[in-house]
C-alpha cells in the first residue's frame, strides 16, 4: 500500500468512525473490507482503525477480531478477555440496551475465566485506542484553554495550565513512539502500559483544564475519560502490566534493550 | 587498520558488529580512580584508541578527516562506549555539539585543522554559552565582542562551561549588536592572555563546570564561526545535535545503572522497578524515532522538547528508585551511586530547565499562543 491509498484508506476509515458506532459500525468496517485489510495488512489496519475509534469517540467489537486473527482463527465472533484484577469479559457484537461498564456504551459482558489469548496484539490494539482517546482529550482542552476568557486573559495564557497540557502532549508522544516500536510481547505489553498511563494522565489534566464544565454530561469530555479507565483495564492496566514488567527484569537480571538502531 | 584500507559502512549491524569484535580484544577499560581529573584522562586514552583505529571517524565527513558513513554510526559507538563504561558519557558526548558547530560555521580549513584534534582526544574543547544573568534565556547573554581592525575583543563572564579547565579552545557566543540578531559566535584559544577560568564545585563533589571570565581578550578575526550575528542560528542549530545521539549515549548510560540496580538490589518492589523501566523504554523508543527522522534528512526543532523532557523524567525517576531499592547505600557510603543520584538533580535544568521545555512545548506544538 502506497502513501496515497493509506490517505485514502485513512479518510475513509475516518467518515466511516465518525458516521456510526458500535454494531453499525461493525456492519460498515465488514462492507469496506475490515477482515482482509486485518488478515493482509494488520500493520496498517490495526494503528489506523484503533486510533480513529479513540479519536472520534467510537466503538466497535473488533478487538474480537484483531485477538482471533492473531491466534488463526475466523474473525467476527467473540471470545473471553482477560480484564484487570483476574477477571474475565465477553465484548459483545451486538449493542448493549445500556451496559453496565463504566462506559455503559461499551457492551460488556462478566464471564467466568477463558482459553489464554494472544495478548500481545490485542495490547497494541488497545493502546493505539488509549492514545487515540488521550488526544481527543488533549484537543478538547486545548480549545477550551485557547477560547475561555478568566480574570480577563485567555486560560491558554496561564503557565499552569499550558504546563498540564505540555505534560499532557509529552505523554502521549511517548507513548506512541512505544506503540511504533512494539514488535514482541514486551514491547507490546510496554506499549500498552504507557498508552493506558498516557491516556489516564490526559484525562486528569484535562479534565482539570477544563473546570466545571468538562464535568458534566453535556461535554463529550467524560465519555473520553469513561473510555480511556475501562480500556486501560482490559489484558492488563497499566499498573498491572508494569509491575509485570519489573518481575520480568528480576528474573531476567538486566533491563532489555527493545530498539535498536 | 588505517584510513586507506578502512571499509565504509552504510548499515548499522556491520558496524556494531566489527566494533563490539575490536572492542573485546582492546580493553579500554577505566582505572579505579573516579576522580574528574581521571575521567578526563581516560577519556582522552578513549577517544585516541578509538581515532586511531578509525571507529571514532565513522559518521564524520571526509572534509574533517572523517570515513563518512551515516551520522547514526556515531550513536551506535557511544552506545557501546556507554554500555561499556568505558568513558563517562556527559563528557564523551561533548564532541556531537562541538564538532558539527565546527563543520557548519568555523572557515572549512580550520575545522579540518581542529575537528580532528577533538576527535582523536589530543584536546579537550569547551562550550561558552551560559551566562550568570541569563541561565535558559540563552539570548539575554551580554559577553561583549567590539571590533578592533583585524581582530574583536572580548569583555565579559560565562558560567556552567563544563570542562573549562581541561579545555584548549572554546566554542564562545557573545553579543556585537542588541537582540537575537547581534549575537556572533567565535572559536577561542583558551591560552589567550585575559582568560581566567574558576572551576565550581557542584552538588554531586565535582568540578565539572566552571566560570570563565574574559578581560580585554583578543581574538583574530578569523576566527569568528559564521559572520556577525550567525550565533542564534548556530545555537538553534546545535538542537537536532543536542537531543538526538547524545541522548542516545545518555539512555545507554542510564540502561547501564538500571542494570547494576538490578544486579545488587535484594529488594523485590517489581511495581518500581516497572515503571522506571517503562519511563527509560518510553525514552529510548522517542529518541529512537529522532534518530530515524534525523537520518532521513528531517530537520528537527521544538518537538525535540518532548524527548527532554521524558529524558530528564526517567533520569530522576530510576534514580529515585536506585535510592528506594538500594536503602541507606547513597546516603551512608561514598559510592558512585551518590554522584549520580546528585547529577540526576540536574537533569531538569541543564540544557533548558523542565519548565523552559514545557513553555516551547505550550507555545509550538500546542499553538496556545503568548503567556
Amino acid at each position: 500500500m502506497d502513501a496515497t491509498e493509506r490517505d485514502l484508506l485513512a479518510e475513509t476509515l475516518r467518515k466511516t468512525t465518525t458516521a456510526a458506532s458500535g454494531q453499525a459500525l461493525d456492519a460498515a468496517l465488514t462492507d469496506l473490507g475490515w477482515a482482509e485489510l486485518l488478515a493482509e495488512q494488520p500493520d496498517i489496519a490495526v494503528p489506523l482503525t484503533f486510533r480513529l475509534l479513540g479519536e472520534t469517540g467510537a466503538h466497535a467489537p473488533l478487538l474480537n477480531d484483531v485477538l482471533l486473527s492473531a491466534a488463526g482463527r475466523p474473525v467476527g465472533a467473540t471470545l473471553p478477555l482477560p480484564y484487570t484484577g483476574g477477571t474475565w469479559i465477553v465484548w459483545e457484537r451486538a449493542d448493549a440496551a445500556a451496559g453496565t461498564a463504566l462506559d455503559a456504551e461499551l457492551p460488556l459482558r462478566s464471564v467466568p475465566a477463558g482459553p489464554p489469548v494472544p495478548l500481545a496484539a490485542g495490547r497494541v490494539a488497545l493502546g493505539w485506542w488509549l492514545l487515540g482517546t488521550g488526544r481527543a482529550m488533549l484537543a478538547l482542552a486545548r480549545q477550551h484553554a485557547v477560547d475561555r476568557v478568566q480574570f480577563g486573559h485567555p486560560l491558554a495564557s496561564f503557565q499552569a495550565v499550558r504546563h498540564r497540557l505540555a505534560e499532557t502532549l509529552v505523554a502521549l508522544d511517548g507513548a506512541e513512539a512505544t506503540l511504533v516500536a512494539a514488535s514482541d510481547d514486551l514491547g507490546a505489553l510496554l506499549a500498552k502500559a504507557a498508552a493506558g498511563r498516557a491516556a489516564l494522565t490526559a484525562a486528569r489534566h484535562c479534565q482539570q483544564v477544563l473546570g466545571g464544565i468538562g464535568f458534566t454530561a453535556e461535554h463529550d469530555l467524560h465519555r473520553h475519560v469513561r473510555r480511556a479507565v475501562v480500556l486501560d483495564g482490559l489484558l492488563g492496566s497499566a499498573r498491572e502490566l508494569t509491575r509485570e514488567a519489573g518481575a520480568l527484569l528480576r528474573a531476567g537480571g538486566s533491563a532489555p534493550r527493545l530498539v535498536h538502531l | 587498520m588505517n584510513a586507506t584500507s578502512a571499509p565504509g559502512y552504510l548499515n548499522v549491524t556491520d558496524f556494531r558488529s566489527d566494533l563490539r569484535a575490536w572492542l573485546d580484544e582492546h580493553d579500554l577499560s577505566p582505572g579505579p580512580d573516579h576522580s574528574l581529573d581521571a575521567q578526563v584522562a581516560q577519556l582522552a586514552r578513549v577517544r585516541r584508541a578509538l581515532y586511531d583505529a578509525n571507529w571514532m571517524r565513522y559518521g564524520w565527513p571526509a572534509e574533517v578527516r572523517g570515513l563518512g558513513g551515516p551520522a547514526v554510526l556515531r550513536a551506535v559507538l557511544g552506545e557501546e562506549v556507554a554500555t561499556r563504561e568505558l568513558a563517562e558519557p556527559g563528557i564523551y558526548s561533548m564532541i556531537e555539539v562541538l564538532a558539527p558547530t565546527m563543520i557548519s560555521y568555523a572557515p572549512p580549513a580550520l575545522a579540518a585543522e581542529m575537528v580532528p584534534r577533538l576527535l582523536s582526544g589530543r584536546e579537550q574543547w569547551c562550550q561558552g554559552f551560559s551566562e550568570p544573568g541569563s541561565g535558559s534565556d540563552l539570548a539575554s547573554l551580554t559577553t561583549r565582542a567590539v571590533p578592533r581592525g583585524d581582530h574583536w575583543e572580548i569583555s565579559g563572564q560565562k558560567v556552567w562551561t563544563s570542562l573549562a579547565q581541561f579545555a584548549a579552545r572554546c566554542v564562545l557566543l557573545t553579543r556585537t549588536a542588541p537582540g537575537h540578531d547581534g549575537i556572533t559566535a567565535f572559536f577561542v584559544d583558551m591560552d589567550t592572555p585575559g582568560i581566567t577560568v574558576r572551576p565550581l564545585r557542584t552538588m554531586h563533589g565535582v568540578d565539572e563546570f566552571a566560570e570563565v571570565f574574559f578581560d580585554d581578550v583578543i581574538v583574530p578575526a578569523d576566527r569568528m564561526l559564521g559572520r556577525p550575528g550567525d550565533g542564534w542560528r548556530l545555537a538553534m542549530d546545535l538542537l537536532p545535535h543536542e537531543r538526538s545521539t547524545c541522548f542516545w549515549h545518555r539512555i545507554a548510560h542510564l540502561y547501564k545503572r538500571l542494570d547494576h540496580l538490578l544486579a545488587e538490589t535484594s529488594i523485590p518492589d517489581d511495581a518500581e522497578l516497572g515503571a522506571a523501566y517503562l519511563a527509560l523504554h518510553t525514552v529510548r523508543c522517542r529518541s529512537h524515532a529522532t534518530q530515524r527522522r534525523l537520518a532521513a534528512g528531517e530537520r528537527l526543532g521544538a518537538e525535540t522538547s518532548v524527548d527532554k523532557v521524558l529524558l530528564a523524567t526517567a533520569e530522576q525517576q530510576l534514580l529515585e528508585t536506585v535510592r528506594d531499592l538500594l536503602p541507606g547505600v547513597l546516603e551512608l557510603t561514598d559510592s558512585l551511586w551518590r554522584s549520580e543520584y546528585l547529577y540526576a538533580k540536574a537533569a531538569t535544568i541543564y540544557g533548558g530547565t523542565a519548565e523552559i521545555q514545557r513553555n516551547i512545548i505550550a507555545r509550538r506544538l500546542l499553538d496556545l499562543g503568548r503567556e
